[in-house]
């Protein structure tokens, strides 16, 4: 098996990691990698073709490719090295990681080890949700995927699980879709966005926002046929054909919790220090690893931000 | 060796409805003679019924009832399906099952239940007293009296088994076809007549495995020995963090507050919760319920309360083909050269060999003649457990081809490699979900979300660079 060692080993190629890297790199760092498990670096900017990232870390707002590709070329400037459908199966030592990709398996040793895994959404089955299993089910992450990336028919009509920040992401990428969104539902009372998004987004694409409304079930055999909910004033069925799973988000902690780091269990993430150390020397935790979800650039200037607290 | 038949030809020695675990492992069975053989199903896969959902555990037939054909029939299946998953590659983990009682009542049955054993041949089971029981599972919830212990129940990969039979049944020679719906049979003097949604097939015997239809394929012939109510079986699968949670299959103790629901890890490295029973009219109603899932939690939060704080990775259904019988329903219909193979319960899959032979055997009652017997040729399916090395782990093989290197299916660790050797296999995935079976791919943590658009263009290509 091949051996080797670098100074910062970083896992995960998103802005919190790609970030960190370039910050690693600039402070005096020789060998800084960063590794991926997807064919192309970037994480999850990479599906989201809106504008609106950029504003704080890179001072202009562009789209999520965009976004994407500046931290990628600003990385390899810097002289990080990325590896790309690599992944990092365990530990092979308190700093060290045992990989795997085409180029075989590999021990890596570094003096740090940063965890950027990031976050994902839970789907119908983390949230055990009853019901048929029919074509039409996403979360806003496979929605995007396949709304930007892959360009595939989603449906007509769609109901949005969850009122959060990403919730209205979804509302505008089930429009780039041509899908018009007949409601947002969200057991709490109020939504949980800024009003100016809720309002602008409600205004713009005319769906209802319903409040203390649960979703119970989905119906319909081969295509979603709608979502039976439960209301203050009773049981309803929303017709519908397709069902977006939004926010609700787990982090990716498995690397985290197969090193038996501690973790917190209302975030299920790492703990951390105020220098985003873990509880194992020399392994930190950044990104939407932590309490999720932010945004593109509060991940990248949090990966920025451990150079000054750190080296 | 089964006879090869030409793709024209429609008439065969026998044929067998149904290419669940069961009709697959007959089909396979006697297609070691020299006999022409056709297995259809309506489906488009093989075990994608009942056969899918499967509880995937290989029964000692500890608490069948004793003398039963069901009793007979896991006992010696237990052994040839053990040794076959050795020689072709399915997965098995060793596991053992603790039946844990949380009252009086339960701990008062686990002797009587060891008696049973005894009865059914099984010898192995021993009591297990509190202090050893929460030794053995530290994890367990509070409360638990004792346990009477079944080493000898494994756990075991339900769907390689059946895409196992299935593909030694065809490179024997008998022919799969597959989505084909049997409509209506006709029968004359020397032949059945299946008239299908791809036209019509002829055979001289015929098997009914057909398992929640199976009484309708028997009433085509008149007969009326049972009624298959479609039992809903839900089960919750727990993400790969918590398979270290679990060591040993967790059955409940059959008690007057009826039958509770068992705690097993997977050989795929999950923890699996279930299966909630509930007789159902609709034979197609393969959705979960409010209520199921609500019982599940309820019960699983009581056996073991930190597997509930885990991930739900999958929610199966399955609905199994009760009958108004408790033990399995096999029987010959000879004037008819016709053999029904009905009412199998979740046993069925630790059975299914034992099933095979007794079906051969009552087909050479009804007359038919097996001929030359061969060797079956030798076949290995992938190994998907993570009790052996998986491909990703595997130097040499990464070596001689990188995409085996190449990580798809991040949870659950399924390489492009893999996918694309399952596409090229002999009785290839026609969906996402047959591809899940197969590699398991998408059928871990986040259900697709990484590797669904990746997966998808795999498949729609067959394989080529996407």
């Amino acid at each position: 098996m091949k051996k080797s060692e670098v100074d910062v080993l970083i896992v995960g190629a998103g802005p919190a990691g790609l970030a960190a890297a370039i910050a690693a790199k600039q402070s005096g760092f020789a060998r800084v990698r960063v590794l991926d498990r997807e064919r192309e670096a970037g994480g999850v900017p990479r599906h989201s073709l809106h504008t609106g990232y950029g504003l704080r870390d890179l001072h202009r707002v562009m789209s999520g490719p965009k976004y994407a590709a500046r931290y990628i070329s600003k990385a390899l400037e810097a002289g990080v090295e990325i590896s790309t459908s690599t992944t990092a199966l365990d530990w092979a030592g308190d700093l060290a990681l045992a990989l795997t990709s085409p180029m075989g398996l590999e021990e890596v040793s570094a003096s740090q080890i940063l965890l950027a895994t990031g976050a994902r959404e839970r789907g119908r089955n983390a949230r055990a949700i009853a019901g048929t299993r029919p074509v039409g089910i996403y979360t806003t992450g496979s929605l995007q995927q396949s709304v930007y990336l892959r360009h595939q028919e989603i449906g007509t009509r769609a109901v949005i699980i969850g009122a959060e920040h990403v919730s209205f992401s979804a509302v505008m990428t089930l429009a780039h879709a041509g899908v018009q969104t007949v409601a947002m539902l969200t057991p709490e009372a109020r939504h949980q966005s800024y009003f100016p998004l809720h309002w602008g987004t409600a205004l713009r694409y005319r769906y209802a926002l319903r409040t203390k409304t649960k979703l119970l079930e989905i119906l319909g055999r081969e295509r979603v046929s709608g979502v039976r909910v439960a209301t203050p004033s009773g049981e309803e069925v929303i017709e519908c054909d397709t069902v977006v799973f939004s926010a609700d988000w787990i982090p990716d902690n498995e690397l985290a919790r197969r090193g038996s780091l501690q973790i917190s269990e209302s975030t299920k993430s790492p703990i951390v220090n105020h220098l985003y150390e873990t509880s194992r020397s020399g392994v930190f935790a950044l990104g939407n690893l932590l309490m999720p979800i932010k945004s593109a650039d509060q991940c990248a200037l949090e990966g920025s931000s451990l150079l000054s607290k750190n080296w | 060796m089964a006879k090869r038949v030409a793709p024209h030809v429609r008439t065969f020695d026998v044929a067998i409805i149904g290419a669940g675990v069961v009709g697959a492992a007959i089909a396979r069975e006697l297609a070691r003679f020299d006999l022409s053989i056709l297995l259809i199903d309506a489906k488009s896969d093989v075990g994608a019924g009942t056969s899918k959902a499967n509880t995937a555990i290989l029964h000692t037939g500890f608490d069948t009832v004793p003398g039963s054909l069901e009793s007979r029939l896991v006992s010696r299946g237990y052994f040839l399906l053990r040794d076959y998953a050795r020689e072709v590659g399915i997965s098995y983990e060793t596991c053992g099952a603790l039946l844990v009682a949380w009252s009086a009542e339960e701990f008062a049955n686990l002797s009587k239940i060891q008696e049973k054993a005894i009865a059914n041949g099984y010898l192995e089971s021993y009591l297990v007293d509190v202090a050893d029981l929460y030794a053995k599972e530290p994890h367990l919830g509070p409360g638990a009296l004792g346990a009477l212990a079944v080493p000898g129940e494994w756990i075991i990969d339900p769907w390689s088994t059946t895409l196992a039979y299935a593909t030694q049944a065809k490179a024997a020679g008998a022919v799969l076809q597959l989505s084909t719906r049997v409509e209506r049979i006709a029968q004359s003097s020397h032949l059945h007549t299946l008239h299908t949604s791809q036209g019509e097939f002829e055979a001289r015997y015929l098997v009914n495995a057909a398992g929640l239809y199976s009484d309708v394929i028997d009433r085509e012939f008149g007969f009326e020995d049972f009624v298959v109510t479609p039992r809903r079986g839900e089960l919750m699968v727990f993400d790969k963090l918590s398979r270290s949670l679990v060591s040993h299959i967790l059955l409940p103790v059959p008690s007057s507050m009826g039958k509770g629901v068992l705690v097993s890890p997977t050989v795929f490295g999950n923890v699996m919760l279930g299966p909630t029973a509930e007789n159902l009219s609709d034979k197609s109603a393969t959705e979960s319920s409010i209520t199921g899932l609500a019982f599940l939690q309820e019960k699983g939060r009581k056996i073991m309360p930190a597997l509930l704080d885990e991930e739900i990775t999958a929610i199966y259904v399955g609905l199994r083909a009760a009958t108004e019988h408790s033990d399995f329903q096999i029987s010959l219909h000879a004037p008819q050269r016709y053999v029904t193979v009905g009412g199998i319960r979740s046993t069925g899959l630790t059975a299914s060999m034992a099933i095979a032979e007794h079906v051969r055997d009552l087909l050479t009652q009804a007359g038919l003649d097996l001929g030359k017997q061969d060797a079956l040729p030798a076949i290995h399916i992938p190994r998907l457990g993570e009790a052996t090395l998986r491909p990703y782990q595997n130097e040499p093989l990464i070596a001689a081809n990188p995409s085996y290197g190449e990580i798809i299916c991040h949870c659950e660790r399924v390489t492009r490699g893999e996918i694309v050797a399952t596409l090229a296999s002999p009785i290839p995935p026609q969906d996402q979900a047959g591809l899940g079976r197969r590699t398991r791919a998408t059928l871990g943590r986040c259900q697709g979300f990484y590797c669904h658009a990746e997966v998808r263009a795999l498949l729609e290509s067959k394989g080529g660079v996407s």
